[in-house]
């Protein structure tokens, strides 16, 4: 044992005894960083169990209830699924079902899996389990019969999936097949003939990946892309596979763990939604300052070309919706000038970029004011910058803003880093998301006309809002899912529903799953606004009520409010009934109730104690639509969005 | 043999992985007398110690490796030199 090792080994027991979460994590972070050996695992993974209290309470790490359906030998994984998951922040209670079990486990009511009531389920089945046939009917290259089965293989996985789907709300993770690495082929007729073993396999993963894309909160795990990543040849031990099943070589163990919980995060995490890059030596090489604008390295001959990479990189996530900043001490006339000239030999121009803070201030003052012009948190923020001095001074001051240093030394590196960091993963995108960049940039002009026209509902009838409601069902579902996970700010309560949960609001007698979409004259800022209610006996309860933080300030909230009631009068409601439920970050809309004319009513038993009622008498008062908002009819104006990039 | 002193790597690796103290890991202990050491615990820690010293176990010996001094005396086997 090394006694760098020794070193960690030390300051994390200090850490327990101390009850110091963060320092106990910090720890095993470095201590894990190369190629931990499988009892420092144990040892990391024995101390999270111990501080599991601390953990909760110091960093708020959630419980993650993780059922597996399985056919093959896990334990031995445990240990490392409880690192990764701790250091991604959540708490791991995992529960490995029965070898041979996983029909079982999947289909049966009464399973044990039933019984757990997990958050997830991971599904990890064998080549063998779902498709044992695939070798021999693929061993002449040319078998007819390849495609049949892979397809009648998909069908029957489908069926056990589906009747999990139905009886059960928790989120899925089906994991794919790896690709075999040595077939009695061999390599080139593999590589070569239609209805070789690897092509079988990637068409079954293909046909997986299509499933779960048809079921809700259900996702592939691409368990082959990472196996091909360490190796194919070294991601099994076929001495242990043969005689233990197990799985997995002990060098995989790692890189396994890491991405399923990547792809969990995801799952349960909203992405970053900005990244903040400074100039010199990240964006471009070189400083521009000294160099001047012909002097730095961007474009196709090298070292500018692995600067353009970089750029082009930028370039996709906004794309997406990633919204990109500068933030750079330069002078901003220079760095205008180096846009213009060097225009050719960069990939974004200053226009792709929704902020600019380009000036001799403090960069924790200047990420702080984008964050406050684009009202998100800090905690959407990733800031990219080759100074250690301004990295750290960024960690210490702006905690929640996650934070890479460029690595200078090896600009070329930075698409892996940025891409191991996985900041922004998501497990869909929505056509909310492509459009997202130009809705902050109108948002920029809107400001401008604000300071411009008189009164405030002058300015707001000057906008031209028009909203659609209509039902969460018709609207891309995957939207109303990714604003309920996503929105913090002007969220009454906070309740992280799925798309299950949702469906069965819109289902219930008299309930409601309405979404609001709203544009204006400069843009259209798609599905903003979500509300889900169901009928109490005479009384519509508002279960959520959530907008994006975009859209505040323009009466939508209160359009969305009295389209509720309206709906709610409609099914025979006397009164609305409102909870609001504080959270670190929605202070924002405690008062919307009140502002409203509801008044605070008490609380029902189940309630938690932190939850706070209001309610209205509809036949007293009802809320109505702010002149200034235009509603155009449902029928005439959903569909014409653009259609979802991935469900 | 058995008299002989355990090497401390093999003592703090067989500690961490059944999550007991380093002084507790005799020559004697084996599969069973601690609750970690079943056959799953058992399977980790083979892997724990092919990790360490750089061996391969084959995996009919693999079942018979249930005390320490097996442990040790399969590593010794093998031309592991273990440090006291």
């Amino acid at each position: 044992m090394s006694t760098e090792v020794t070193d960690h080994r030390k300051i994390i027991k200090q850490a327990l005894a101390d009850h110091d979460a963060a320092t106990l994590l910090h720890q095993i972070r470095q201590m894990l960083r190369d190629d931990p050996k499988p009892h420092e695992v144990s040892f990391c993974a024995t101390s999270i169990a111990r501080a599991s209290a601390e953990i909760q309470q110091q960093l708020g790490a959630q419980t993650l209830r993780l059922f597996v359906v399985r056919s093959v030998t896990l334990e031995p994984l445990v240990p490392h699924l409880t690192v990764q998951a701790a250091l991604s922040n959540f708490l791991l209670d995992i529960r490995l079902g029965g070898f041979g079990s996983y029909a079982d486990d999947l289909m049966n009511p009464g399973s044990p899996l039933a019984g757990f009531s997990p958050h997830l389920v991971l599904v990890h089945l064998d080549l063998e389990d779902i498709a044992g046939q695939l070798p021999d009917l693929c061993s002449t290259g040319t078998g007819q019969g390849v495609a049949a089965e892979v397809e009648s293989s998909i069908a029957s996985f489908g069926q056990m999936l589906q009747s999990f789907r139905s009886r059960s709300t928790a989120k899925m993770i089906v994991q794919g097949m790896v690709v075999p690495d040595h077939t009695s082929l061999g390599d080139v007729a593999d590589a070569n003939l239609s209805h070789s073993l690897p092509e079988a396999v990637q068409d079954l993963n293909r046909g997986i990946a299509a499933l779960c894309r048809t079921l809700p909160d259900c996702i592939f795990f691409d368990v082959d892309r990472v196996a091909a990543r360490v190796g194919r040849s070294a991601w099994r031990d076929e001495r242990l596979f043969l005689s233990s099943r197990l799985p997995l070589s002990a060098n995989a163990f790692l890189p396994y763990a890491r991405s399923l919980l990547r792809s969990i995060s995801a799952m349960l995490r909203p992405p970053r939604k900005v990244l903040c890059t400074d100039l010199d030596n990240t964006f471009w090489g070189g400083i521009l300052g000294e160099d001047g604008t012909d002097g730095i390295a961007t474009g196709a001959t090298f070292p500018g070309s692995s600067y353009l990479l970089y750029q082009q990189y930028l370039k996709q996530l906004s794309t997406r919706g990633i919204l990109l900043a500068i933030v750079s001490k330069n002078n901003e006339a220079d760095v205008r000038e180096a846009f213009e000239v060097r225009a050719a030999d960069l990939a974004l121009r200053l226009d792709d970029f929704v902020a600019l803070k380009i000036n001799w201030n403090d960069k924790a003052q200047s990420i702080r004011e984008i964050a406050e012009e684009l009202s998100l948190g800090l905690d959407s923020f990733v800031f990219v910058d080759d100074n250690p001095v301004e990295c750290e001074a960024i960690r210490q001051r702006l905690p929640g803003v996650a934070v890479l240093a460029a690595p200078v030394q090896e600009p070329w590196t930075i698409l892996k880093m940025l891409t191991d960091a996985a900041l922004f993963d998501a497990i869909a995108v929505t056509a909310d998301d492509a459009n997202r960049v130009a809705e902050y940039k109108a948002q920029s002009r809107r400001t401008a006309l604000a300071s411009s026209a008189g009164s405030h509902e002058d300015f707001l009838a000057s906008l031209g809002i028009v909203c659609t409601f209509s039902s969460a069902l018709t609207a891309p579902l995957a939207r109303s899912v990714q604003l309920l996970a996503k929105t913090n700010q002007f969220n009454l309560t906070t309740r992280r529903h799925s798309s299950t949960d949702v469906e069965a609001f819109a289902a219930a007698p008299g309930g409601q799953a309405v979404v609001v979409r709203v544009r204006d004259r400069f843009g259209d800022a798609g599905v903003v606004g979500l509300a889900l209610a169901r009928m109490e006996g005479k009384a519509c309860f508002i279960d959520s009520f959530l907008l994006s933080c975009r859209v505040i300030g323009r009466g939508i909230e209160t359009a969305l409010l009295a389209h509720l009631a309206a709906n709610a009068l409609q099914h025979g409601a006397e009164k609305v009934r409102g909870e609001f439920i504080p959270s670190r970050k929605n202070s924002l809309c405690s008062g919307f109730y009140t502002a409203h004319a509801f008044t605070p009513s008490s609380a029902p038993h189940a309630a938690a104690p932190e939850s706070q009622f209001f309610e209205l008498d509809l036949t007293h008062s009802v809320p109505q639509i702010p002149p200034w908002i235009h509603l155009e009819d449902t029928a005439d104006h959903e569909l014409t969005a653009p259609s979802l990039v991935a469900s | 043999m058995s008299s002989q002193p355990l090497p401390s790597s093999l003592r703090n690796l067989i500690a961490d992985i059944l999550d007991i103290s380093p002084d507790q890991v005799t020559p004697e202990l084996g599969v069973g007398q601690v609750e970690a050491w079943d056959s799953f615990g058992h399977l980790q820690m083979i892997l724990a110690i092919e990790g360490e010293y750089g061996v391969q176990f084959d995996p009919q010996r693999i079942p018979d490796l249930i005390t320490v001094e097996a442990i040790r005396s399969e590593l010794i086997a093998k031309g592991i030199t273990l440090d006291a």
